[in-house]
């Protein structure tokens, strides 16, 4: 352990990671939230038929809030997701109203999943997973072109076999 | 000794080198068939009961020979059908009455070893030997039981593999072939040498059981239990007028009090027994060579459980509120696993006086600071969101008294009890507060929070596997994060909460050197 590096500043903070995820994954996000969105009118709308009487008044704000959430929450979550790999670690950020940094250095990292559904492939996207032994810390990266995906899935596996030890 | 194996034969899983092919398979202590035959019968009990109902009843005295005669006649199967070996490489198990099924452990993965002894196995001095290795397959539901050994034997053998475990995880051991060549564990150099006590039991502890929670589980639990009678019980009770007559005339003002007086009662005493048989005896030991930490409890059954150092990532003190106001904690091993199901926590110290748990962490980790450390506190804006939350989940009750009583027949006093939900409130906020703060040693990070449930959790550093900074909306907004330090060991995560960002990234740094550093702004 080196315990010779530099003190830290009272003022320190984090930069952000260094690559924003790819464009086209706000598109994801909002035809995600479209579908959560339409499916929640349609639960309202069959319980207000069936079950119970929703004021009328609740149509017009719920479909407000939807719209809201369907337009804004895909951008705002573009500016938030990032991600980056170095030599040393993985540092990711996701989130939209909150949000979480997530830092796990490469000796650690034990399994690199990448994962693609039916959508992301349409729009050429994937997602790749980096797990640490720890059930804590699974670092998410969503939504990053195919091609970055597959360079970086590469790269993880190549620099987490250099490193030895069980990783725990 | 590099002998090569018969070509019919399939390998074993990674063959390691010197592998002796002819070790004989033994049996399970004879005593076992003592043991065994009283095992079954408990299992059979219903059966037997069935069969001894139905049999007075006739003159069916062959039906109750069988009863009988089958369970001890599997007893006796289930001793004749297990044997066991223990090559140089692996341990072996063969049973089955029926299917045949063979487990084998390598020693080199052996992690933990269990000695467990009943009350019947104690009275023959047997014990069974539980063998946890870290196979990360799914297999490891298959407990690997030796059901039993003498206890000498059983002590004996836990030495030879935990050592063997030692030789192989040790930082020679990719330099060396495995383990070094021992022909059995019989011959094991290891000489039982006298353990470290690092903690004995004093009876008097059991004056904070009550203070624990798990009595008034018990105690709720045996309530619930004879609730199921209830009906029974209670039609009979309702039909003697005396009974009838005395609670019919119970005010509810009578009823409330007293019943949870016998509540607390009952609670009591159940916490204070359950103390005293799972922790009769606690003790907890380090052998001579500093390489396993061995606990021992249990007033009718007993356990020893035998802990590797190597997986022992940290302590965490448990005070929760009953036995911090008395002074009183209970100590824990934040303990890794290679699966993931294996790693927690294992008790080292049972509810004892505050002074006992500090030096029995101390002796376990060989400083004192971790414990002692004084703890950052996180300031101002840490307490202000300690005093809003708290606030705002106390304001609920009264509200909700006041609506109650504006809207329904409820009467008005029910909202001064509902007051006291304020200053509760208040006295929840000083207090999480107070708990609130963060430590680093020269080798652990220390983190402690909550009121009721207070911990103070002590992470080796070098345990430490990543960062998470979480921050809400508001914690946002109030330049606080909560610094998460995930592990391979315990609850996989350790959290410093609501820190000003500045002091989390530099506690992130310094605990970890050169892991956050190339993401400082």
């Amino acid at each position: 352990m080196s315990s010779d590096t530099s003190p830290v500043p009272g003022n320190a903070a984090l930069r952000d990671p260094a690559h924003q995820v790819s464009p086209k994954a706000p598109l994801l996000w909002a035809a995600g939230a479209g579908i959560r969105s339409l499916l929640l009118l349609v639960a309202v709308v069959v319980a207000d038929l069936f079950w119970i009487d929703v004021p009328w008044w609740v149509y017009p704000l719920l479909v407000v809030v939807l719209i809201a959430y369907v337009v804004a929450m895909p951008r705002v979550r573009y500016r938030i997701h990032r991600w980056e790999s170095t030599d040393t670690a993985v540092y990711t950020q996701t989130g939209w109203l909150s949000r979480e940094r997530r830092i796990a250095p490469m000796s650690r990292v034990q399994t690199v999943d990448f994962e693609q559904g039916w959508i992301d492939r349409l729009l050429g996207l994937a997602n790749v997973t980096v797990t640490t032994a720890s059930a804590a810390g699974p670092l998410q990266i969503s939504a990053i072109d195919k091609p970055v995906a597959d360079r970086l899935v590469d790269d993880l596996t190549r620099r987490t076999e250099a490193e030895a030890g069980d990783a725990t | 000794m590099t002998q090569a194996y018969p070509p019919a034969h399939p390998p074993p899983p990674e063959p390691p080198t010197g592998y002796v092919p002819d070790v004989p398979w033994r049996r399970l202590d004879p005593r076992m068939l003592l043991v065994h035959p009283v095992v079954e019968l408990v299992k059979f009990l219903p059966v037997l009961v069935g069969i001894f109902v139905l049999g007075s009843n006739g003159n069916q005295g062959w039906w109750q020979l069988f009863g009988v005669a089958i369970p001890i006649g599997l007893g006796i199967m289930r001793f004749l059908t297990t044997t066991f070996r223990i090559t140089p490489t692996q341990i072996e198990l063969q049973r089955g009455l029926i299917g045949r099924k063979v487990l084998t452990a390598r020693l080199d993965r052996v992690r933990a070893v269990e000695l467990t002894s009943t009350p019947m196995h104690r009275i023959l001095g047997l014990a069974k030997v539980e063998v946890g290795t870290a196979s990360g397959a799914k297999q490891d539901d298959d407990k690997f039981a030796l059901d039993g050994l003498p206890l000498d034997e059983a002590r004996h053998l836990r030495v030879a593999l935990l050592h063997r475990v030692d030789v192989a995880a040790g930082p020679d051991a990719s330099s060396e072939s495995l383990p070094r060549g021992h022909d059995s564990y019989d011959a094991s150099p290891v000489a039982p040498v006298e353990d470290e006590q690092l903690l004995t039991f004093d009876p008097g502890w059991v004056r904070y059981a009550p203070l624990t929670s798990s009595g008034s589980v018990i105690a709720a639990g045996v309530i619930a239990a004879l609730g199921q009678f209830s009906d029974q019980i209670g039609s009979r009770l309702f039909n003697d007028p005396e009974v009838r007559h005395t609670v019919e005339h119970l005010s509810l003002a009578a009823a409330i009090p007293l019943a949870l007086a016998a509540f607390l009662v009952l609670g009591a005493v159940f916490s204070v027994l359950g103390y005293l048989v799972t922790n009769w005896g606690f003790s907890l030991a380090r052998d001579s060579r500093g390489r396993t930490f061995h606990v021992r409890r249990g007033l009718l059954t007993s356990t020893e459980t035998s802990l590797e150092r190597e997986r022992v990532r940290g302590l965490s003190v448990d005070e929760p509120i009953g036995l911090r106001l008395a002074h009183a904690g209970r100590l824990y091993a934040i303990v890794t696993g290679v699966s993931k199901k294996e790693a927690g926590r294992t008790q080292l110290v049972p509810p004892a006086p505050r002074a006992v748990i500090d030096e029995t962490g101390i002796r376990v980790l060989e400083q004192p600071e971790p414990l002692t450390l004084p703890l950052v506190q996180h300031g101002p804006a840490a307490r202000r969101r300690r005093w809003t939350r708290a606030l705002l989940g106390a304001v609920v009750l009264p509200v909700v008294a006041v609506v109650l009583v504006l809207t329904t027949p409820v009467p008005g006093w029910v909202v001064l009890p509902a007051l006291v939900a304020l200053p509760v409130g208040a006295a929840l906020a000083v207090d999480r507060y107070r708990r609130l703060g963060h430590g680093l040693t020269d080798q652990h990070l220390v983190v402690r929070s909550g009121s009721l449930a207070g911990r103070r959790d002590i992470v080796q550093r070098t345990g430490i596997i990543g960062w998470n900074l979480q921050q809400s909306w508001f914690q946002r907004r109030a330049g606080l994060v909560t610094l998460v330090a995930t592990t391979a060991a315990g609850t996989q995560a350790y959290a410093a909460i609501d820190v000003p960002e500045p002091l989390a990234i530099a506690l992130a740094h310094d605990a970890v050197p050169g892991l956050v550093e190339p993401f400082l702004a």
